[in-house]
């Protein structure tokens, strides 16, 4: 899966803007949206909300949790946990990117938002690394991990996959008597 | 002459600090929380020398030797200026608060927070007495002249007390504010006596000083001064006894003349730290201090007395000059007195008869006393007439009122008042703006967009934004008049400024929408005239201002009307046409804000709606914010957060529809609303956190708040859907007016609006159903539209309640007719009006044909009139409606009544046009026949269709003929028709060209001119032929018996009707056992 692809799908999610037009319902096969009142705050797709506004239709405002204080308290979380702790939003890494990039002027103290949150994903992306490392060097048969996000899982898998296919396959040969390493490929 | 303040130095750490000058003033001596003692030469003294006296030292006393009160709860010697430890005078089981020397120095007097006072004799240490029975922390002590012992406490009952040679409690005042300990007293209460003469004992209360002359104990005056604001410390009197010196918890320095009242020095701590130590040097020329943070100061060149008093009897005080030696010699004996006398001295007071009296009632008219000198006139005049005996503050009338108001003889010119307080007034304001202060603020917020304005160092702007940017892309004006009021409107901008020195306050106006080049104009107000509140409706404008005058203007810029408005304005807002005004109406009291309204219409036809009537508002609230709906009704929000509308269909009276403060969080959490909307039903506002107003930045997003009647026991299914049916009613209001005042309204919205309305009223008829309130489900029957009560009809019958069933079936029987007749009356008058404009046309017509118009005015009147004898009209009253018919106008109203009969039976089919028919006769039929049908059916009851059949008569005129024929076989017909039907074909010969309702009006022109034994006799002919083709008709006669046949008089139509309703009732309770 590309993080394209998962960014698409972080569209799907619902943010509120203030339109500065006014336009009655508009009926979609996902839902219907509106109406839009000038002035009014109205729940929209992320991708309809950038859309309005790089047409510069509305402004964003940003979800609850895209606070640099409810932030701070999940870095703090995240690092103090060796698990996972349960992320600000399943998309939050793609919605900061999104966000920020097309509507920082609506974010207050964006910058700061855009270093926690990457803080909260290396944080994240470390423990990942560390139990992948942990997984294999324990030769372990499974393993499970909560509250990981979709980028995440996507973020890793690749990787994750390739090598564990490799260590397959350099094992089956060090073995004598298997055949030439045809293992599944995962 | 100002004294000069030198500038603070540093003496202690920060803490609490105590200051005194030696005997011969060469020394500022300071002590303070970092346990030393300072002696500095000067206050330039760059190196004083230190002497500690322990971890920290909390007061200091110095004759000869020197005194501190040190933290190790000890009350130690130390040799001045040498600074040996001479040994510890006393202990405590707490730290001293306070120590003070007596005028001899021979005894030292401290005071503990373990309540006790101690008089220690400085050369013998042993030699001490101990004063218990006090139930507070002693705040201070002081030997006054005579040597008599005053300390105050601090805790309940807040006493001064005063103790005669060391044994008898003389009195006591209740005068401190409570508290438990020296640490949380408001107020040091460092006391004072008058050197020299000790006449008089200064008493830091509160904001004031009261001086209380010895011996009487009466509280003779106050002093103080306005600029006062904390409470005073210390107080000090100059060694010559004339002025008096107070630090306040503010860092206010004062000093009075005790004489005149007169404040003759005032200073500011310069960084407004609480003064917590005051000296005099022994010149009187210089005063040291000391505060909290440790810091030393002095004011330099202070006035002598002699030179601040002008009172001629200053020179008077310095005469006592040799008391000194008599209260020594007094004080020593006092003290042997004292010491012989008792082993526990501080039951003593308490044990002896008189004494006992003593403090039983002496703190009693202490109080008294104290309270009348600010109260009570009587009590005054005592004390002054005390004082004038004295001879010395008899004399202060005019001199003490400027600075310090004296408690004597000035107080009868303030009389007592005690009734309810008036409020102040609330200020004008925009609605929906925040604060003028503040730098950056919304100068308004409304439905349109935002004004904010910003008036910072680098920037003086004002930000003109829109919701929506289709209207106009955002301004950016610098602001360089100084705007303080805003609004917006979809045309305009509109600023205002207030007058300054030199310009006048302007109006200025972006009147963007212009279609011409020129999109601003300013006007400038006349000098004195200040823009209080200004509005922008639609194509004018209007502005408030500060001489009560309400000024309009167009928005192009034309000046308007002028008027006065009846008090000071709050707040404008406008919609439309509508101008809304709240002003002061009056001065409320309590809390209250008395405020008028008026709601003026100035459109074409203006008028007032409104002519200031009270404004309601929340107990002790102010308004808050002003507007109309988006649908533009009436709707204010006062500081309590409730939301009110104006119900134009309860005689303009003012309904709670919200209350934002029940959906706030927190306490100081509000909503600042910036629209109301009815449909939907919406209350858009911004939630504030912990404050009234959002702030600019970061920008405050709009929340929508839903309506609620504060209406009883909403959490019960039967109050929640009263709340909403009721809610809904209100907030159709709007409709109403909006077509009345000839916009355009959105049906369908209202149909669905009432639809939900019948609907509860229905789900409410079930569930009191349910609970057998048999009466309750007539109530809202009554509520009910004819079409649903009918379906309540059912219900009721349905669940067998056979009485409930009758009597609603009564009640849907009245409401037909209501409808009907109500629907007849408009009928009427809409199309008396519509003919009336006919008619003028048609009299045109007749003009052209060389016929007198007036006459023939007149001559239709006749023509109705006489038709109306016939029995025809019986049903049309007023004489309005009678003048104003002529012949269309029979032949609307006659075609009305055809489709409603439709359905009913074979006399008419369909939408018959037809000319002229006798209308009354058909109405009444159709009108029976209609409500039976709709009974019967159980259906909606009609929709008239009659607009539809009026505008199918517009274009097509029928045929003639067929029209008559058809008339002829179902209605009774006039003897004017009859005449017609004989004589029209000699009309239409005449003049062949003519339309249908011009050989009508022809027609009607000549029968007029017939004789009237002619016409009598065609209507003869008419009545007999009606009577016929009544008897032909294939009408429920069994029924109708007494009805069809009889001359239509009024009293029978009623009969008709119960027999009527009897006959449906039958008809449904047979129904209803069916079903069953």
């Amino acid at each position: 899966m590309d993080p394209t692809e998962v960014e698409f799908l972080a569209e799907k999610e619902i943010v509120k803007i203030i339109p500065n037009f006014s336009l009655d319902k508009i009926y979609l096969i996902g839902g219907d949206l509106g109406p839009f009142n000038p002035g009014l705050p109205v729940q929209v797709p992320v991708w309809l909300a950038l859309n309005l506004k790089q047409r510069q239709k509305c402004r964003i405002l940003p979800p609850q949790w895209m606070d640099v204080d409810k932030l701070e308290e999940v870095r703090e979380m995240e690092r103090k946990e060796d698990s996972f702790t349960p992320p600000p939003s399943p998309y939050y890494m793609e919605l900061t990117k999104l966000l920020l990039n097309h509507a920082s002027d609506n974010i207050p103290k964006a910058d700061e938002i855009r270093t926690l949150v990457k803080d909260i994903w290396d944080t994240r992306i470390a423990k990942l690394r560390l139990s992948a490392d942990s997984f294999i060097s324990q030769q372990e048969a499974h393993a499970k991990l909560d509250n990981l996000t979709l980028m995440e899982i996507n973020t890793t898998r690749s990787f994750l996959l390739g090598s564990l296919n490799c260590m397959f396959k350099l094992r089956s040969n060090m073995q004598p008597g298997t055949s030439t390493g045809k293992g599944p490929d995962y | 002459m100002p004294c000069e303040r030198k500038p603070m130095r540093y003496g202690h750490s920060e803490g609490h600090t105590d200051v005194t000058f030696d005997d011969a003033g060469k020394f500022i001596v300071t002590c303070g929380s970092d346990g030393d003692v300072r002696i500095w030469e000067s206050l330039d003294d760059d190196d004083p020398r230190s002497i500690n006296v322990g971890e920290k030292a909390y007061s200091l006393a110095l004759k000869r030797k020197l005194v501190t009160a040190g933290s190790n709860n000890t009350v130690q010697i130390h040799t001045f200026p040498e600074g040996d430890p001479d040994g510890i005078l006393t202990r405590f089981t707490t730290h001293a608060t306070h120590v003070a020397f007596n005028h001899s120095g021979s005894r030292v007097a401290a005071g503990s927070s373990d309540f006790m006072v101690k008089v220690v004799e400085v050369a013998d240490s042993s030699q001490q007495k101990t004063l218990r029975g006090h139930d507070a922390p002693v705040l201070s002590v002081t030997f006054d002249p005579k040597d008599e012992l005053l300390y105050p406490g601090c805790s309940r009952p807040c006493n001064l007390t005063v103790v005669v040679h060391l044994q008898t409690k003389v009195t006591s005042w209740p005068v401190l504010q409570k508290s438990n300990d020296v640490s949380t007293a408001k107020s040091l209460c460092r006391l004072g006596w008058q050197p020299k003469t000790a006449k008089l004992l200064a008493v830091p209360v509160g904001l004031k000083v009261h001086l209380y002359e010895r011996d009487s104990w009466e509280h003779v005056s106050t002093l103080s001064d306005d600029m006062m604001t904390q409470p005073i410390n210390v107080v000090a009197w100059s060694p010559c006894g004339q002025l008096l010196a107070a630090g306040s918890v503010g860092g206010f320095l004062t000093v009075w003349n005790a004489e005149s009242k007169l404040c003759v020095e005032r200073q500011k701590h310069e960084k407004g730290y609480t003064v917590c130590g005051l000296a005099w040097h022994p010149s009187g020329r210089q005063l040291a201090y000391t505060d909290t943070q440790g810091s030393l100061g002095l004011l330099d060149d202070l006035p002598t007395a002699s030179s601040a008093t002008k009172t001629p009897k200053a020179p008077a005080v310095k005469a006592a000059n040799d008391y000194d030696d008599l209260f020594d010699e007094d004080d020593d004996r006092a003290m042997d007195e004292g010491l012989s006398d008792t082993h526990s001295p501080a039951k003593r007071p308490v044990a002896g008869g008189d004494d006992d009296d003593d403090d039983d009632l002496m703190p009693a008219t202490g109080r008294v006393k104290n309270r009348s000198s600010f109260l009570d006139d009587e009590n005054s005049l005592d004390t002054v007439s005390l004082a004038l005996g004295q001879g010395k503050y008899g004399d202060d009338d005019d001199a003490g009122s400027t600075v310090a108001p004296p408690t004597g003889p000035s107080l009868p010119l303030r009389p007592a008042y005690e009734g309810p307080l008036p409020t102040l007034p609330q200020k004008p304001f925009q609605p929906g703006s925040t604060p003028a202060h503040l730098t950056h603020r919304f100068m308004t917020w409304n439905s349109v967009g935002v004004v904010r304005g910003y008036n910072d160092d680098q920037d003086n702007a004002v930000d003109v934004e829109f919701h929506d940017t289709a209207v106009h892309h955002a301004m950016h004006l610098t602001n360089a008049l100084g705007h303080t009021l805003a609004d917006l409107s979809q045309e305009a901008v509109l600023l205002a400024c207030p007058a300054t020195d030199e310009l006048a306050s302007k109006l200025q106006c972006l009147h963007f929408s212009s279609w011409d080049a020129n999109k601003e104009w300013i006007v400038d107000l006349p000098a004195g005239e200040d823009v209080r509140a200004l509005v922008l409706g639609q194509g004018w404008a209007a502005a408030a201002t500060s001489a009560r005058t309400l000024r309009l203007f167009t928005v192009g810029g034309v000046q308007k009307e002028i008027f006065s408005l009846p008090g000071h304005v709050v707040s404008m807002a406008a919609h439309g046409e509508q101008l809304l005004v709240v002003y002061h109406r009056g001065t409320g009291f309590d809390g209250d804000q008395a405020l008028g309204v008026q709601l003026l219409q100035l459109g074409r036809r203006k008028r007032q709606v409104i002519h200031g009537e009270p404004l309601p508002l929340s107990c002790k609230a102010h308004l808050a914010w002003l507007g109309f709906t988006a649908e533009g009704t009436p709707c204010y929000v006062d500081s309590e957060g409730v939301v009110r509308m104006l119900n134009r269909s309860l005689g303009n009276t003012w309904t709670p529809v919200c209350n934002t403060r029940e959906t706030c969080k927190g306490k100081s959490d509000h909503f600042w609303v910036v629209a109301v909307h009815e449909n939907p039903q919406q209350l858009r506002c911004i939630p504030c956190k912990g404050s009234r107003y959002p702030p600019t930045l970061p920008r405050p997003a709009v929340a929508i708040l839903p309506f609620k009647l504060p209406l009883c026991q909403t959490t019960t299914e039967k109050g929640q859907m009263e709340e909403q049916y009721w809610r809904s009613t209100l907030l159709q209001n709007h409709y109403s007016f909006l077509s009345s005042s000839g916009y355009e309204i959105d049906d369908e919205g209202q149909n669905q609006n009432q639809k939900e309305q019948q609907e509860l009223l229905m789900k409410m008829f079930a569930l009191s159903c349910k609970l057998e309130r048999e009466f309750r489900c007539m109530e809202l029957a009554e509520l009910m539209t004819q079409s649903v009560v009918t379906l309540a009809v059912r219900y009721a019958s349905r669940s067998r309640r056979m009485n409930l069933a009758q009597r609603l079936n009564e009640l849907a029987m009245e409401k037909a007719n209501q409808l009907q007749e109500e629907q007849e009356q408009e009928e009427e008058e809409v199309y008396g009006q519509r003919e009336s404009a006919g008619g003028h046309s048609s009299s045109r017509s007749h003009q052209a044909r060389e016929e007198e118009p007036r006459e023939e005015e007149e001559d239709e009147s006749q023509e109705t009139e006489t038709l109306e004898a016939d029995g025809e009209s019986r049903k049309r009253k007023s004489p309005s409606q009678s003048r104003v018919s002529n012949v269309l106008d029979s032949m609307t109203s006659v075609r009305r009544p055809a489709p409603l009969g439709g359905p009913s039976g074979k006399q008419s089919k369909g939408p018959v046009l037809k000319p002229l028919a006798p209308k009354p006769k058909t109405k009444m039929q159709s009108t029976l026949l209609q409500m039976a049908t709709s009974k019967a059916a159980n259906k909606k009851a009609q929709v008239n269709p009659e607009p539809a059949a009026d505008r199918l008569k517009q274009p097509e005129v029928p045929p003639p003929d067929l029209p008559v024929e058809d008339s002829e076989n179902q209605k009774p017909r006039t003897g004017f028709q009859l005449w017609l039907e004989e004589n029209r074909k000699s009309i239409l010969a005449d003049s062949p060209d003519l339309q249908e309702t011009d050989v009508i009006k022809a027609a009607m022109g000549s029968f007029r001119s017939l004789s009237a034994e002619d016409r009598l006799s065609w209507t003869e002919r008419a009545k007999g032929q009606s009577g016929e083709a009544a008897d032909l008709k294939k009408r429920k006669r069994v029924e109708e018996a007494g009805e069809g046949d009889e001359s239509r008089v009024k009293a029978d139509e009623n009969i008709a009707k119960k027999k009527k309703s009897l006959d449906t009732t039958a008809k449904l309770s047979a129904f209803a056992f069916n079903k069953n």
